[in-house]
């Protein structure tokens, strides 16, 4: 007999109030990927070595990212009293010097501080949430980012964690879950922003004992890096999304679909579902209802268009990841043959909070059709890059000046790279545009996934949008003759471009090439496979004419070297 | 129903569409062209190459046609100039990467479409040398859409190695569209999965997954993915450059499945080439590595092309005349008894039919028969249960069960298009149960694989049986309104100890258990069955235990639940339905039955002899033979054999070569091959079907047998035999033997329905070119010329011969032990396996030879004191092979196995004259064996 919500819940007050309010300091130390990379694996060895030596007592937590990603490995000190420090930069020798200071004399490192947390400390240390980055941030699905370990269930289960979906089967029906998630407005973020309530319905609608709900992480744009950060920071808000997807549409199964290699949030996934499950909140009789549901793991090949969602499900099935036509669509034939729904990780991580807060709530955030809000990946020339959480109607400047920081080093800002390669490029002219679907839509760019690279004026937008193709030929997956042929030869036009070895004549073939892969390919990856060269030439044709007219890249990086293959195999 | 039709527009045309088709599907039966590279008829469609984009009346973009399904009212714009310029533009993105040189070559129209022009495109640029010049889908497409002659984009040849290390054809992925026809033909038709693409974006290509050759792919080289290809990529490489003049359709000599082929033929009268036919009920399509690479026999120079007569010992040229005249004289000391008549596995109804007649009024014997007749007692069993020794369903009903068994029959390799709806049910989710001592191909895809001790067959099946009825998984109610002698079956059943099955079969009482509960409740079942390696003594009460358990669990007389006995030889069933067998007259009369006897007598018009004859066997070896026509080789010709022929008084052989039999004999008469003659087959689900001469070929004295055999009939005085062509003796066949009561040569030509394809003129591209009539045979009974012949037997019950549910005996074989030769050899069949090493002998084509693999169980082994991966070899009484040692703990203790085909078997094939080299690969029979260790 599995435990009850209510004794769930009070094990996880009781497991929060142990770590926050106990005798012992409490340690957070943020091993997301952003933090691995700058090393915070030999950081929280050095804690932990240094701790042993001094004979302190403290406990150690390794969590997900905070969003500040330029300033990791960040290591996040909360003292029994209550008060909070969060340290930026730290390396191993910072590490001991922390635990000298801190832990043993109660003395925090004012100078090597990112931000304190709470009011505990009188302002000597400025508040983490004053940071330009974080100050307009309004954290929905981060909200457990960086603050609760994501291997334990329990932290969870006290920052409100399945009480919507306890919510939802106890006193919910169905239709009315879906009816919430419809007010709430909640449209797709994984690109499309196609409305979740209406996709649900369809599923709901679908007549067959067997369906799934399958998420999509696949996430292999370059600069993309939230959907890998939910899982990587807080894997149980996505579990509760899934179950209450499962739940409002009728289905049994739930894949999450992670591109393979990033075994943070793999490996953070598989286990939030395994300790789900054994609490009996995956399985059967969820709660003592009737609703009975599982979930699994399922990985990607190494291919981007996995990421579509036909060729996702191809792919689970253990084919190679090539998309299907459409119809039948995924909600009449899916997954196995069983109508399916697909979701991106970001919308699903939204769905407790809507159901727990309702609808209404969530449409009072952001603006017109687009409520809610946006969860950016801010990379390239940026002083702050990493991942954030602001309403929706901000605009795109904002955006760079404020939680980006500007361009570093006085450099002026050329473009705005969007929504993956496929998005295409911003000028910096061009940035007054509000993060909204439509009204980016309408300006020619696409949100996307959320990620934003900013490129400033050192860089050769001729250069950029070939290497922007390049990616987009080597992961075109071969199956329709547009795309896997077109691709092609935009690439080899492009490098003959960059290698001042190109004519006038080379732009209106690529526009030919274009239009046949837009209105001939069988899925985005080619339809949209032209908006890196369309959107660069409509923003910089005179660097493409200096390419070709004058022979002179003007930001001296052309011709540079690359390797890319393209028809001939070695 | 025709009121389920919808109605849609194609360029202002109204079109007639049945609510589950495509757009395309719609356009291609309606007769309206729309181009395509990636679909093809009888797959799910691809939407890959885009060419079959079209326009609709307020919709979207351009979708693809081939995956558009038709709506009531929809208006379709296939030739609006947007489309075309997609088309176009799509294209000339194709050709970028595919040699053109010629499709825009200024000269195009002054070149002929043979000529291979060395003036104005370079090497890996034209048309003119690719093999599939004038037969390519791009060409004729890139012709269709009017491309301009200069394109902007820049071509790039792959110069990639042409690949030629496999058997059969070549693969140039140069000329490679990755339109992905073949990988999905593999895959989703044939069940194999021996190819798939490979890399991505601009360098996907298809190939092996592994990188490895076909060989060890698990190809079984049915050449499927040939046929469907659109470009020259994949090429047989015999002929590989030959032009066909023209195109007949006719029947494959090979085995009993009867797939119709369309042969193409040079201008020298030379069969270059094979493909099956897509309209054909009993192929649907496909083919084997027999039919489509195997009919090169017919063009051989060898070939017999005079009568030949023994003088001194030596066979010397002759005329008909002389031989004719020679060989009525020395009949006539023969008649009676001491006459025997041998029709060839491969001779059409017509000839089997002339064959015995010619025995039984000639020569007064009823010693007749055909050579690859090697299980008469199965087919006897069968016809003494349920009163047809034929299959009862279609082959391609197989597609839709819910569980198949296979017992002792190596399917792929035999009766190969017979398991390719076998392999599709089990995709589709179909239990199959192999049971067979030998690995084999299907035993990979078996839920189920039972391998009972050599001889314990029976007992096995006596375990089934009882297991079933103790299980009580019988359908009684059908039972007892259908059968009678449930009550007798179950009481012989009683006595029987599972435990004893058990341990004499070597399988567990649980395994046997769970083989019944996946075939007994079952809602569709068959049974597909041969007697390969069960000793003979068995044969007939492993049929009645087959025949009992189709009958007890109701698998009959409904689609999709059926039984099919599996017999070697081409026109085998025909053999039997004409009475070319000594214990029947045409039509299944038998010789107790004095009413038929004397009706087919005065048809004939002369007394017939009054018992049964000898079998092919006993006209061998029972010594009371002095005189033999034999038609065709023998079909096993061991040495034994080859002995007992010399013994004879007098031998006439007529075969296509001078093959081991005709060396023996007395008179050699050159014979026509299948692809010169006139007549009709009867496949093994009782199709008749047509057979066509493909060629004529001069300077040769070939006739069929059936011209022969009437010269002499009537050189010696018989009457009857005076046929004006072949059709006429079909005739006869009609009036003798009711079950083929209204067929008729005329009848089966004239129901070949025409199908309207699109004109294949001006230019379109050779889509389903060979599909203009599409021939459907008649499946017999077809007793007069009302009916059009019966598709599933006992679809409307029994009716008055209610089946006795028979009871097998519980016998075990006891295999002659021989102290020399201990062990149990039981040649099999492995596609796949990794460890063996292969080579290729290059500059011969067809001809590979590989590492074989002896298998034991390790017990065994270890007592002979060998290793795994000693070189070891296999003899048995008369033959031996090397081979690598390996221990496999699935064989039972006291069996050895290997893998033949495409091992040293090849090898001898190849270097063999014989006129059907793939078929000798059937004869792997259970023998006695021992193990030597060799350096």
């Amino acid at each position: 007999m599995p435990p009850s919500f209510e004794e769930i819940r009070e094990q996880g007050l009781s497991r929060w109030r142990g770590l926050n309010q106990g005798t012992r300091p409490w340690i957070r130390i943020g091993t997301a990927l952003c933090g691995k990379a700058a090393g915070a694996d030999a950081v929280v060895a050095a804690i932990v070595e240094r701790m042993d030596q001094k004979n302190v007592s403290a406990m150690v937590s390794e969590v997900g990212c905070l969003g500040p990603c330029f300033a990791e490995p960040l290591v996040d000190v909360s003292m029994p009293d209550g008060s909070r420090v969060v340290y930026r930069n730290v390396s191993p020798e910072l590490a001991a010097r922390i635990v000298d200071s801190h832990l043993l004399e109660g003395q925090p490192l004012a100078d090597e501080a990112f931000g304190a947390i709470g009011n505990h400390l009188n302002g000597s240390i400025p508040s983490f949430w004053d940071h330009p980055m974080m100050k307009p941030q309004r954290r929905i699905a981060l909200r457990n980012a960086g603050q609760v370990d994501p291997m334990d269930i329990h932290q969870y289960v006290a920052n409100d964690g399945y009480a919507a979906l306890h919510k939802a089967l106890t006193e919910m029906t169905p239709d009315e879950v879906r009816q919430e998630v419809s007010d709430s407005g909640l449209r797709g973020r994984g690109g499309a922003a196609f409305p979740t309530g209406t996709k649900w319905n369809f599923l709901a609608g679908a007549k067959d004992p067997v369906k799934y709900i399958l998420v999509n992480c696949e996430e292999g744009d370059p600069g993309a890096f939230n959907d890998k950060g939910i899982l990587e920071s807080d894997p149980h808000s996505l579990v509760e999304g899934v179950i209450l997807a499962g739940y409002a549409t009728g289905a049994t199964k739930g894949y999450v679909f992670i591109r393979h290699g990033h075994d943070g949030p793999i490996d953070r996934t598989w286990r939030a579902i395994e300790q789900a499950r054994q609490l009996g909140i995956l399985g059967r009789n969820i709660f003592g209802s009737n609703f009975c549901f599982d979930m699994e793991v399922s990985l990607t090949g190494d291919s981007y268009v996995a990421g579509e969602e036909t060729a996702l499900m191809e792919s689970i099935e253990g084919k190679r990841a090539m998309p299907r036509f459409r119809p039948p669509f995924p909600a009449q034939i899916g997954l196995f043959g069983k109508p399916s729904n697909i979701n991106n990780v970001k919308t699903l991580a939204y769905v407790p909070q809507i159901v727990l807060n309702g609808g209404r709530w969530f449409a009072g955030i952001g603006q017109d059709r687009s409520t809610g809000t946006a969860i950016l990946c801010l990379s390239g020339d940026l002083s702050y890059t990493g991942m954030a959480e602001v309403p929706m109607g901000m605009t795109l400047r904002q955006v760079v000046d404020e939680i980006g920081g500007g361009v570093p080093n006085g450099k002026a800002l050329k473009l705005l790279q969007t929504g993956g390669p496929l998005g295409g490029v911003l000028s910096a002219v061009d940035l007054d545009i509000a993060l909204d679907f439509d009204a980016m839509s309408k300006a020619g760019a696409i949100l996307g996934s959320g990620g934003l690279i900013a490129a400033s004026e050192d860089a050769c937008v001729v250069d950029l949008t070939r290497a922007l193709i390049a990616f987009c030929q080597y992961e075109s997956c071969g199956k329709c003759f547009p795309c896997r042929t077109g691709m092609t030869h935009l690439l080899e036009v492009l490098e003959r471009i960059c290698r001042m070895d190109s004519t006038q004549e080379d732009m209106t073939l690529m526009g030919r090439v274009g239009r046949s892969m837009q209105a001939g390919s069988l899925c985005g990856h080619g339809q949209l496979g032209f908006n890196p060269v369309s959107s660069a030439v409509r923003y910089f044709r005179e660097e493409f004419d200096q390419h070709l007219n004058d022979k002179i890249c003007p930001t001296g990086t052309c011709p540079g070297s690359w390797h890319s293959p393209t028809r001939v195999r070695r | 129903m025709a009121d389920d039709r919808i109605t849609i527009t194609i360029d202002g045309v109204e079109v007639k569409a049945r609510r589950d088709q495509t757009v395309l599907e719609a356009a291609i039966e309606a007769g309206i062209y729309i181009p395509y590279l990636c679909y093809h008829p009888g797959m799910k469609p691809f939407a890959a190459c885009r060419m079959c984009v079209v326009e609709v009346e307020n919709g979207r973009g351009f979708p693809a046609s081939c995956t558009l399904p038709v709506a009531e009212g929809m208006k379709v714009r296939n030739d609006s100039s947007q489309v075309h310029e997609l088309r176009r533009d799509v294209m000339e993105l194709l050709i970028a990467d595919h040699p053109h040189g010629c499709l825009t070559c200024h000269r195009v129209d002054l070149c002929g479409p043979q000529d291979v022009c060395l003036r104005h495109v370079s090497v890996n640029d034209r048309c003119v040398t690719c093999p599939k010049n004038e037969r390519c889908e791009l060409k004729d497409t890139v012709r269709y859409l009017g491309m301009e002659m200069e394109s902007p984009l820049e071509y790039k040849y792959r110069d990639l190695p042409v690949e030629t290390g496999d058997p059969f054809y070549d693969r140039d992925y140069n000329l490679c569209i990755v339109c992905g026809r073949c990988v999905r033909i593999c895959e989703e038709v044939r069940g194999d999965n021996a190819i798939t693409f490979t890399e991505r974006a601009g360098q996907a290509l298809v190939g092996t997954s592994a990188g490895t050759s076909l060989l060890e792919s698990g190809c079984e080289f049915c050449g499927a993915c040939l046929d469907v290809c659109p470009v020259g990529a994949l090429v047989e490489s015999d002929h590989k450059w030959e032009k066909a003049q023209q195109v007949e359709r006719t029947i494959c000599p090979h085995c009993p499945v009867g797939c119709q082929l369309n042969l193409e033929v040079n201008r020298f009268d030379k069969v270059v080439r094979s493909v099956p036919e897509i309209s054909s009920p009993a192929n649907r399509g496909q083919g084997c590595f027999k039919g489509k690479f195997g009919l090169d026999f017919v063009n051989s120079k060898k070939r017999l092309k005079t009568p030949l007569i023994r003088r001194n010992g030596s066979l010397e040229k002759a005329t008909w005349e002389e031989a004719l005249d020679y060989i009525a004289e020395r009949l006539d000391e023969h008649r009676g008894d001491s006459f025997a008549m041998l029709s060839a596995s491969d001779s059409t109804n017509e000839e089997h039919y002339l064959a015995q007649k010619f025995a039984r009024v000639v020569m007064n014997s009823n010693n007749v028969d055909y050579t690859s007749n090697t299980q008469p007692d199965a087919v006897n069993a069968q016809r003494g249960v349920l009163g047809f020794g034929a299959a009862t369903n279609p082959i391609w009903d197989l597609e839709k069960n819910d569980c198949i068994v296979v017992f002792n029959a190596n399917v792929t390799e035999e009766h190969n298009v017979v398991a390719v709806p076998i392999k599709k049910a089990v995709k589709e989710g179909a239990k199959l149960i192999v049971i067979d001592p030998r690995e084999v191909e299907l035993t990979r895809y078996a839920d189920l694989w039972l391998r009972p001790k050599p001889g314990t067959e029976l007992l096995l099946l006596n375990g089934l049986v009882k297991s079933l009825l103790h299980q009580g998984l019988e359908r009684r109610e059908w039972l007892y309104e259908n059968c009678s002698g449930l009550e007798s079956l179950r009481e012989a059943m009683a006595s029987l100890e599972m435990a004893e099955i058990s341990e004499q079969t070597g399988i567990s009482q649980d395994t046997i258990d769970a083989a019944v509960r996946a075939y007994g409740p079952a809602e569709h079942s068959s049974i597909v069955y041969g007697m390969d390696n069960v000793p003979e003594e068995l044969h007939t009460d492993c049929t009645f235990a087959l025949s009992a358990l189709s009958l007890l669990t109701g698998n009959l007389g409904r689609p999709s639940s059926g039984i099919y006995p599996l017999k070697p030889g081409a026109n085998s069933q025909g053999a039997w339905d004409v009475g070319c067998v000594p214990t029947h007259l045409p039509g299944y009369i038998s010789f107790e039955d004095d009413e038929g006897r004397e009706r087919v007598e005065q048809e004939w018009a002369a007394g017939l002899p009054e018992t049964e004859g000898l079998g092919q066997q006993g006209i061998l070896r029972s010594g009371q033979v002095k005189s033999l026509i034999l038609i065709g080789d023998l079909d096993n010709s061991t040495a034994d054999a080859l002995q007992k022929l010399e013994a004879l008084d007098f031998l006439v052989v007529q075969d296509t070569f001078l093959n081991a039999a005709a060396q023996k004999a007395d008179v050699v008469l050159p014979r026509s091959s299948f692809a010169e003659k006139t007549g009709t087959y009867t496949n093994l689900e009782r199709r008749i079907q047509s057979v066509r001469p493909v060629i004529t070929l001069k300077n040769t004295a070939a006739t069929p047998e059936s011209w022969a055999l009437c010269k002499l009939a009537q050189r010696m005085g018989a009457k009857g035999f005076d046929f004006s062509d072949t059709a006429a003796v079909m005739d006869e066949i009609a009036r003798v033997a009711p079950i083929y009561g209204g067929v008729s040569h005329q009848r089966l030509e004239k129901e070949g329905r025409l199908v309207f394809r699109p004109d294949v003129g001006n230019p379109l591209p050779t889509q389903v070119l060979y599909s203009d009539k599409e021939y459907h045979g008649i499946q017999w009974p077809c007793l007069s010329t009302e009916s059009s012949g019966v598709e599933i037997l006992f679809a409307n019950g029994f009716g008055d011969a209610k089946p006795q549910i028979p009871i097998p005996r519980y016998h075990k074989a006891e295999l002659a032990e021989d102290a020399a030769f201990p062990l149990l050899f039981t040649p099999g069949r492995v596609l796949l396996q990794s460890e063996r090493k292969m080579t290729v002998i290059k500059g011969l084509s067809n001809r590979i030879e590989r590492e074989e693999v002896i298998e034991v169980h390790r017990d065994d082994g270890q007592v002979l004191g060998l290793r795994e991966g000693d070189m070891v070899e296999l003899q048995t009484n008369g033959a031996s092979f090397k081979g690598r040692l390996a221990f496999r703990e699935g064989l039972q203790r006291g069996v050895v196995s290997s893998t033949q085909l495409f091992g040293q078997l090849m090898v001898e094939v190849e270097a063999s004259q014989s006129p059907d080299p793939m078929s000798e690969i059937a004869g792997l029979n259970i023998s006695a064996a021992r193990l030597v260790k060799v350096e």
